[in-house]
């Protein structure tokens, strides 16, 4: 393996020298991930006031005459595909990414920083298209956020004339945005390291966001094949996914086509996109409760093989997702076990983030807050995976609340519990200015006693038998009035954790305006991205030398050492050790 | 080092002293040729992603393939062994520019990649001829999924080819710089690789989209579609 780092001469670097080169078509990492994660989180700002909306519907059924069903189908769709696709995967890895990854691996930008700049601008463009469709006639797509064939682009479901298109428009400029970054991403990481750092010194951080690019660079073109195919049923006639179908009455002119075939294009790319966003949420979540127990990552090496055998694994087990749609039993079989088989490296992962922890130094800041919310989150989460996991379990359920509260836990709240500490705990470096810790505290509690509030009751919504993506139960004999009841908490808890996210948005514009500056490393973190010459990082990084690696970013409380923490950069000769302390070679 | 070596590295076991001049250099691997292994890797789970719905789809009643009976237009192929000659001699050009490159035959080295390209688009031209054969039977998008896939999977083909064309300017552009030798190589050679790639992509769609019925009834029972 090669560990060069390009270009240490800053002569190489692109120097804008003009406010929009700076700031607008800009091709420093920093900048760009400032824009990707801007625009991720004012789309996923839009995206939680859908879902406010969603929820006044569902408990307080028939008192809002603005939400129609029509209406509340466009709500759900779009809630889903943004925050799937241009919340949470652009936030992660076009922002943390593009952020963390030259800081981290000790380069001075991307190795290509112009496809980088164009990748965001492309990013920005199927946001646009995606946002468009709330403008056209009949609306954006109301077919789930899945796009199931047929009734995704037959007339009748809510956005089947130019909603539709133009949301396969927007994923597939999206696909080509992420390309173009997702490329940059893993052959900076295997081409531009700096001397010294080795893939196993890597932070965390970098293995998941590097496992789960590699993901998204296999798995998206199955959504793109799917949206090229669809497309032209759409719009030329072709009978890809539509078999023949009559519609309002009348016969179409499809025939033959395959709707199970969009289903496994679909979850062929659906499954891995949940390990796109776990994976980087997995090394951050790692490398935020190591830097706040001062402890190292109990089982580093471990950690690291859990990430790539996940990342292998989320390829096979994609049907999962299909079971109502039915299959041959033996494939059933197949799929659950692989999904079963999945938990074992996963379960690796929780039982190391416990064991950081325990007999760890913990300093229960904001970001630690989170990330140890994300810890009980996630475990809830996959523990329901389990049931859903096997076929005679997943058919009763699979059509309730219950699946609703199960991916919310596992791959809406998690991500989210690490992304917050993620942007805690990175702040002051991209800044130069930490959040207000009461603020944050606030922010925090309310968001994780409010989303149990709001997730845990769905469960049981869900073992009741109340149906999914329905506008309104009406009279079910079913479902008992204390249902309806828990409807209206749920409602009810989720816009008070809509109105705790204010707090953080506050709190960021109250800190860029007028908090104080920031202590230099003020977590006193040991990995490469904190010792830069300047802080917030000046273009290309690293001043006049690139740095050079000597040990692991795990560095916390060593025996013996006289801080309680040694950076990634410091040679073992230069570690200050107390008297009778460790010293080279001792002990290994 | 192999992967199993490198992931069974001890990272937490502190170097000793003195010892971190010999993570020196080792072999250098220009970033265009790894982003191009990455690239190669992508586009060819795309097309294989299309490939296998195409073989699904091919065992459906309504699929008429596109050859096996006189009538039909590919039962002789004629037209696009003559397009696949064009991009034959494209590839052999541009592989012909890079042992250019490497003697340092500037002018040889230009010509070369002209000609690469010239008969890249000389490929695009005859396919769009392709189509309008195709249109002209009155075998027409959505006539029939066998066109349909025809139609899609050779238009990419193409746009890929269109990409290689944008990249390849910007390459020879790139060349009137100043700039790091080996990076300037590695991009030429690229280009080549990319070149050959699409070449060999080609020949896998020519002989997936003009099968007869009962050949791709064979493939689909040996993937387990049929």
């Amino acid at each position: 393996m090669t560990h060069i780092a390009i270009a240490d001469q800053t002569a190489h670097l692109h120097h804008p020298k003009t406010f929009i080169g700076k700031y607008i078509w800009s091709q420093d990492h920093k900048v760009i991930a400032i824009q990707y994660s801007v625009t991720a989180i004012f789309v996923g700002l839009i995206a939680l006031l859908l879902s406010v909306l969603m929820r006044l519907q569902l408990g307080f059924p028939g008192q809002f005459n603005f939400i129609s069903p029509d209406a509340y189908l466009q709500f759900v769709t779009m809630h889903g595909m943004i925050m799937v696709i241009y919340l949470l995967t652009a936030l992660l890895l076009g922002g943390f990414g593009n952020y963390l990854i030259p800081l981290m691996v000790g380069t001075r930008d991307m190795v290509f920083p112009y496809l980088n700049m164009l990748s965001y601008w492309f990013y920005l463009v199927s946001v646009i298209v995606l946002m468009s469709s709330f403008f056209v006639t009949g609306g954006p797509t109301g077919a789930g956020w899945t796009l199931y064939p047929p009734q995704s682009i037959l007339a009748g479901t809510p956005g089947s004339g130019s909603g539709i298109v133009l949301m396969l428009l927007s994923l597939a400029i999206f696909i080509v945005a992420f390309t173009m970054g997702g490329l940059n991403y893993v052959t900076t990481i295997f081409q531009a390291r700096t001397r010294g750092m080795t893939l196993m010194r890597m932070p965390l951080t970098i293995w998941g966001i590097l496992t789960a690019t590699i993901l998204g660079l296999l798995a998206f073109p199955a959504l793109l094949v799917s949206a090229i195919m669809m497309l032209f049923d759409a719009l030329l006639g072709t009978s890809f996914f539509m078999p023949a179908i009559v519609s309002l009455g009348e016969p179409l002119n499809h025939e033959g086509g395959s709707p199970i075939l969009f289903q496994h294009l679909f979850w062929f790319f659906g499954h891995p996109e949940v390990y796109i966003v776990a994976l980087p949420a997995f090394g951050m979540v790692s490398d935020v409760l190591s830097v706040h127990a001062r402890k190292n990552i109990f089982g580093y090496r471990m950690m690291v093989w859990a990430i790539v055998v996940i990342g292998g694994l989320s390829f096979v087990v994609w049907a999962h997702h299909m079971y109502v749609s039915g299959m041959n039993p033996y494939f059933g079989f197949f799929f659950a076990t692989t999904t079963l088989i999945i938990a074992v490296p996963t379960a690796i992962k929780v039982y190391n983030w416990v064991l950081t922890l325990w007999l760890g130094n913990i300093h229960l800041t904001v970001p630690m807050l989170f990330a140890i919310g994300f810890i009980f989150t996630f475990t809830h989460g996959g523990l329901s995976g389990l049931f859903l996991g096997n076929v005679v379990v997943d058919l009763p359920l699979s059509d309730t609340f219950f699946v609703v509260a199960h991916f919310h836990m596992v791959m809406g709240v998690s991500p989210i519990m690490v992304l917050f500490a993620a942007l805690y705990h990175w702040f002051p470096l991209v800044s130069g200015k930490q959040l207000h810790t009461g603020l944050g505290k606030l922010h925090f509690w309310g968001t994780f006693l409010g989303t149990y509030a709001i997730y845990l009751p769905m469960h049981y919504l869900g073992f009741l038998g109340v149906p999914r993506r329905y506008y309104a139960l009406g009279d079910t004999s079913f479902i008992p009035e204390s249902a309806h009841v828990l409807n209206e908490d749920i409602t009810i808890a989720a816009i008070i954790v809509a109105l705790f996210q204010l707090v953080f948005v506050v709190n960021v514009i109250w800190t860029l305006r007028s908090g104080p500056r920031s202590v230099r490393n003020p977590w006193g973190v040991a990995s490469l991205e904190w010792h830069t010459p300047d802080v917030p990082p000046a273009h290309g990084n690293w001043g006049d030398a690139l740095p050079t690696v000597h040990r692991w970013a795990y560095d916390y409380s060593v025996p013996g050492a006289k801080h309680d923490f040694i950076p990634q950069h410091v040679a073992e000769e230069n570690v200050e050790y107390e008297a009778g302390g460790r010293r080279v070679g001792e002990g290994e | 080092m192999g992967w199993f070596g490198i992931l069974s590295e001890k990272p937490w076991i502190p170097e000793a002293q003195g010892t971190s001049a010999e993570w020196g250099r080792t072999a250098y691997t220009p970033a265009v040729k790894i982003s191009l292994r990455f690239m190669l890797g992508i586009i060819s789970v795309f097309f294989l992603l299309f490939f296998v719905t195409f073989i699904s789809r091919s065992q459906y009643d309504d699929f008429l393939a596109l050859a096996g009976e006189p009538w039909q237009p590919f039962t002789n192929s004629m037209r696009l062994w003559i397009n696949s000659g064009v991009l034959v001699l494209a590839s052999v050009a541009m592989q012909g520019a890079v042992y250019a490159l490497r003697r340092n035959q500037n002018l040889r080295l230009l010509c070369l990649l002209a000609i690469g390209a010239v008969l890249a688009a000389l490929f695009i031209i005859l396919q769009i001829s392709v189509w309008q054969f195709l249109a002209g039977m009155g075998y027409s998008v959505a006539g029939n999924p066998a066109n349909s896939y025809f139609y899609i999977l050779t238009g990419l083909h193409v746009l890929h080819l269109v990409g290689g064309l944008v990249a390849l300017s910007r390459v020879v552009y790139s060349l009137r710089e100043e700039g790091d030798l080996q990076n300037r190589h590695a991009a030429i050679e690229a280009c080549a690789v990319y070149w050959h790639y699409l070449l060999g992509l080609w020949f896998v769609l020519f002989f997936m989209l003009t099968r007869t019925p009962e050949t791709y009834a064979l493939i689909a029972a040996a993937c387990g579609l049929g």
